[in-house]
């Protein structure tokens, strides 16, 4: 759409006219058994794909369609969602094959003549529809120690910093822990022992922040066989980044300081 | 509806103690030396293609006599020992990297290796005693085959 | 059902949950429950800044940045909490910069600020530095050093457990309770989403930090988790509401999607315009123009419109200019929400305006505490070892209007606070023993929903009173409109009782615990549209056309709204007999008591408010 200065704009925010989507849903609903063990398939009948046809408008995300399917078609239909404009990292799915937030994700700009196929997040266990268990994820995020490390000495008022080293690691501090990342790197769908993008990206936030000085020992932690050296830049996290982080370059950056460090 | 194609989504997390904690540069040697060994090894295989395919009288000068008449030079059973050596770490270091990130149970992976290892010895000695041990003027060979600082039988 | 037992436990890990958490953990022993990851919380959609008088680029101090939040807030600010909050602000920010948050630098490598709505310098001379920031992430930035900060200590944290129920030791909703009697809290009552499990957390104290309420409206920049639930489980156990009246509209909202574009745009230089192109906030605010708070600025928008100068085929929006702003500087200090315009409306805004209208954005109102983050039972009353602290409280620092990078200031100051006090009175007090079967109320109406077979859908009940809430109770208010919404409320209540979903099952049944939110949303809309009938004033946020003046004399004090039961006699409470503060409102087996409290006035006498 556009939006000008005068009165008679073409078009408008809710003119967008509606059109039609169908959705394919992977669904898993929990039994009272026990999860089926490691590599195992599911028993038959707790997972399954839905279709929904749905009438949408063109400012509609995949969110809205979601929220239209289980407020008013399917109630059991189970996904996460808070914020619904991509600050908070709830809706991290797979939607066409690719990782993305869907809050983010307009349903005109996919192909609305195909059904639109929805899942959840590959490598984490599925608890129920398209929600995974996120402990596997922060377990990793904790490891690399995500915090800012300092010496004794605490200035009276704020550490100074110029803006140049503070520009330096800006693009890792976007990082939102939605696991859309992570989730979307091939060597961390095999095992989920792989400490993964979104590890190293917050370690690289710290890393390069000037006034860390816990740099040595995360370095040390991401020199694990499970660490930074697993990656095989095929730029998945990049592509899946709702945020347009980086994110392969910041690995690289973690590899290369790994190197300089040691020699 | 129709059951998930795939199956490997809605699993149970992996069986057994987490991520096991390990230090030491072992990774980070074998990711410099894939890279380092990456360029060495393409200065030495098209340096062994220039010789062998397009010097002298090309591709169709290539006999036995070729063969052992370059291995009696000691620069020569060098290049040729550094080549396999570092072609056979380069390729089973990667299939090493690919079975670590393909195979999934831990018995697969175990085997895989144990399997890739062994041949990984088995060319390696082979090529290298091949190299050293090998006799330019083999005895009762004709002699229009053998390189021409044989002795005449 | 399984039972846990801590010194302390926090409701909420948005911003002022885990400041509060790290003062407490450190303490005693501590635990975070919260219905989130702690990093999903709202905390994280903020995005301009964070105001102290740090005087890093001029001239500034906390005395004139307590008296903008005073004039801002209308004069209904306790000035002696707004005065604590200016002044522990510069602190606050420092902290914060301590954690390790990424703040902006100036040239010499300090902590830049920039302009923001309503701060001034010099008592309203012109706008000032203050609004400490990084990019248009801040509370992001916040969020996740506080997290990080959580990880580096070790909180223990329950993610994922709604809180259900609040539990006192004595019975405050019955309304037998007399003053100056101990009240102690005894803990909460949690369900655990992974599993539908109950539990029930003793405490020696409790630190609600829930946040907002913007779910009672349609259009809102606000999370679709954030339903009042900390505010709506104190209401309902009988803690009375303050201010609830006046709710906060952002003025710069994506129109239609209600998506918020941070005030820092016009801070940075962003213009608003009406459909002749016009800067239509020189009329309004001469001074100060499209830095004027944001009570005004909506107000002026949402005027704009309806005198038919708005934007577009239905002339129901205002243009937000960027164009005239070097692209450079946009994508520097502005990158998230010129993503969002291009995004959400395919606005390109280096060389488009972007169209915006107001959005529901923050609730002033909230538990009464005091400024130890104390709860209030009524006008002076503590319930012991209970504390609030964020959206949800109202201590109060933003009177009738929120200032611009206030409630980032507010999370940190009084999360602090309340954590500090929590931990210390939790280190001396002893378990209160729990009530027989404290689980019991709840877990039986959350078994009634979810087994109900035929009933209204949560959904449609939702839609309903967020479409009233928009009509009648928004930026322009009269007595015809709020009486409408009321009475739809009330309808949605009593349907509400009817109310069944569709998943039956145990394991992450959000379907449940939308219609539980569902339930606390109709409570709080209740509670905003009576407080904003009983007020005939127009002040901040609370705008009544009928009564579009300032009423000092008889409306400067703070709106208390308790529910009780219904009885026979006078239902008035702590002496508000008589006065503007004295309606009960009867609902469906209950009624609103409406009650006050007087307003703290150290410096700054009420003056007509002009920018």
């Amino acid at each position: 759409m556009t939006a000008t200065l005068e009165p008679a704009a073409s078009t408008a925010v809710g003119e967008v006219p509606t059109f039609q989507v169908t959705l394919k849903i992977a669904r898993y609903i929990p039994s009272d058994a026990p999860a089926p063990a490691y590599g195992e398939p599911v028993p038959a009948g707790t997972a399954r794909w839905d279709e929904f046809q749905l009438t949408v408008h063109g400012t509609d995300r995949v969110l809205d369609a979601l929220h239209q399917v289980k407020w008013d078609l399917d109630g059991t239909l189970t996904f996460r969602r808070s914020c619904a404009h991509g600050v908070c990292g709830s809706d991290a799915m797979r939607i066409n094959g690719r990782n993305r937030l869907a809050c983010k994700t307009l349903l005109k700009d996919l192909d609305p003549s195909k059904p639109i196929t929805i899942e959840p997040i590959k490598g984490l266990p599925v608890i129920k529809d398209l929600v995974v268990d996120m402990e596997p994820f922060f377990a990793s995020y904790r490891e690399i120690m995500p915090f800012l490390i300092t010496g004794a000495n605490e200035p009276t008022k704020e550490r100074l910093q110029s803006q140049t080293q503070r520009d330096r690691f800006d693009d890792t501090t976007k990082c939102i822990l939605c696991a859309a990342c992570t989730t979307s790197c091939p060597v961390f769908w095999t095992d989920g022992q792989y400490f993964g993008p979104a590890a190293i990206v917050n370690a690289h936030r710290f890393i390069f922040d000037s006034r860390d000085e816990g740099g040595a020992q995360r370095l040390e932690i991401l020199n694990d066989k499970e660490g930074a050296w697993r990656c095989r830049t095929t730029f998945n996290c990049t592509d899946a980044c709702p945020r347009g982080i980086q994110v392969t370059k910041a690995i690289q950056e973690v590899k290369r300081a790994v190197i300089t460090r040691t020699f | 509806m129709t059951t998930i194609a795939d199956p490997k989504a809605p699993r149970a997390p992996r069986p057994g103690p987490g991520r096991r904690v390990t230090r030491g540069n072992v990774e980070m040697a074998s990711w410099l030396f894939m890279r380092i060994s990456g360029v060495v090894l393409v200065v030495l295989i098209f340096g062994h293609l220039f010789v062998n395919l397009v010097a002298g009288g090309g591709v169709k000068a290539i006999d036995f006599a070729f063969v052992a008449g370059k291995w009696a030079s000691l620069g020569w059973q060098v290049w040729d020992l550094l080549m396999l050596w570092l072609a056979m770490i380069h390729g089973a270091n990667g299939l090493r990297t690919i079975i670590n990130d393909y195979a999934e149970k831990n018995a697969t992976r175990l085997w895989l290796k144990v399997l890739l290892a062994a041949s990984f010895v088995a060319v390696v000695v082979l090529g290298t005693l091949v190299i050293f041990t090998f006799d330019p003027c083999p005895a009762g060979a004709a002699a229009g085959t053998l390189p021409s600082f044989c002795p005449a039988p | 059902m399984q039972t846990h037992e801590y010194d302390v436990v926090i409701v909420g890990a948005g911003g002022a949950g885990m400041r509060a958490a790290l003062e407490s953990s450190v303490r005693t022993r501590t635990a975070v429950i919260s219905k989130l990851y702690p990093t999903r919380s709202h905390t994280g959609a903020a995005q301009g800044g964070m105001c102290a008088a740090l005087a890093n680029v001029e001239e500034d101090n906390w005395e004139w940045h307590t008296f903008d939040t005073v004039k801002g807030g209308d004069y209904l600010v306790d000035q002696d909490a707004a005065e604590i909050m200016a002044k522990e602000a510069i602190d606050a920010v420092l902290d914060l910069e301590k954690m390790g948050l990424p703040f902006n630098r100036t040239p010499e490598g300090r902590i830049d600020q920039r302009r923001f709505g309503g701060h001034t310098r010099n008592h309203g001379e012109a706008a000032v530095r203050r609004a400490c920031y990084a990019a248009d992430r801040t509370g992001h930035m916040i969020l996740q050093t506080l997290y990080q900060q959580c990880v580096k200590n070790d909180v223990q944290f329950f993610n994922e457990f709604y809180v259900l129920d609040l539990l006192v030791d004595h019975d405050l909703a019955a309304g037998q309770v007399p003053d100056h009697e101990e009240v102690n809290v005894a803990g909460v009552v949690a369900y655990e989403l992974a599993t539908g499990e109950i539990h029930v957390f003793r405490a020696k104290s409790v630190v609600m930090a829930t946040g907002g309420a913007g779910r009672i409206y349609k259009t809102t920049s606000n999370a679709h988790t954030l339903t009042g639930d900390g505010i709506a489980l104190a209401y309902r156990r009988g803690i009375p509401l303050e201010d609830m009246e006046f709710f906060q509209f952002h003025p710069t909202g994506l129109a239609g999607l209600g998506i918020l574009l941070s005030e820092a745009a016009r801070g940075e230089g962003a213009i608003l315009r009406n459909s002749t192109g016009e800067r239509f906030m020189e009329r309004y605010a001469p001074t100060i123009k499209d830095l004027a708070p944001r009570d005004i600025v909506a107000r002026s928008m949402a005027n704009e419109v309806r005198e038919g100068r708005g934007c577009g085929p239905h002339k129901d929006y205002v243009l937000l200019d960027l164009t005239h702003l070097e692209p450079a500087h946009i994508d520097a200090k502005l990158p998230d929400i010129t993503e969002f315009a291009r995004t959400y409306l395919g606005v390109e805004p280096y060389t488009e305006p972007v169209p915006v209208y107001p959005t529901a954005h923050y609730l002033m109102g909230g538990i009464p505490t005091n400024v130890r983050g104390e709860v209030l039972r009524n006008g002076t009353d503590v319930v012991r070892g209970l504390y609030a602290a964020g959206e949800c409280a109202c201590v109060s620092v933003h009177g009738s209007n929120r200032l611009g990078t206030n409630s980032l200031l507010d999370i940190n100051v009084f999360g602090r606070r309340a954590g500090i006090a929590a931990a210390e009175y939790a280190v001396d007090a002893t378990l209160v023993d729990l009530p027989e079967s404290p689980a019991a109320t709840m877990s039986a109406e959350l078994e009634a929903i979810r087994t109900r077979q035929d009933g209204e859908r949560p959904a449609d009940i939702r839609r309903a009173l967020a479409e009233t809430m928009d009509a009648n109770a928004q930026v322009f208010r009269t007595e015809e409109s709020l009486t409408q919404a009321l009475a739809d409320i009330r309808a949605l209540a009593r349907r509400y009782r009817s109310v069944s979903v569709q998943d039956k099952s145990r394991a992450f049944n959000t379907d449940l615990l939308e219609a539980v939110e569902l339930g606390f949303l109709l409570d709080l809309a209740e509670v905003v549209v009576v407080g904003a009938l009983n007020r005939k004033e127009s002040r901040g946020g609370h705008f009544r056309e009928d009564y579009p003046k300032r009423d000092d004399a008889g409306f400067m004090r703070h709106t208390l709204v308790y529910r009780r039961p219904l009885t026979d006699g006078p239902a008035a409470v702590d002496g508000d007999s008589d006065g503007p503060f004295a309606l009960s409102s009867q609902s469906d087996g209950y009624q609103l008591v409406l009650g006050s409290k007087p307003v703290s006035v150290t410096r700054y006498q009420p003056m007509e408010r002009k920018y």
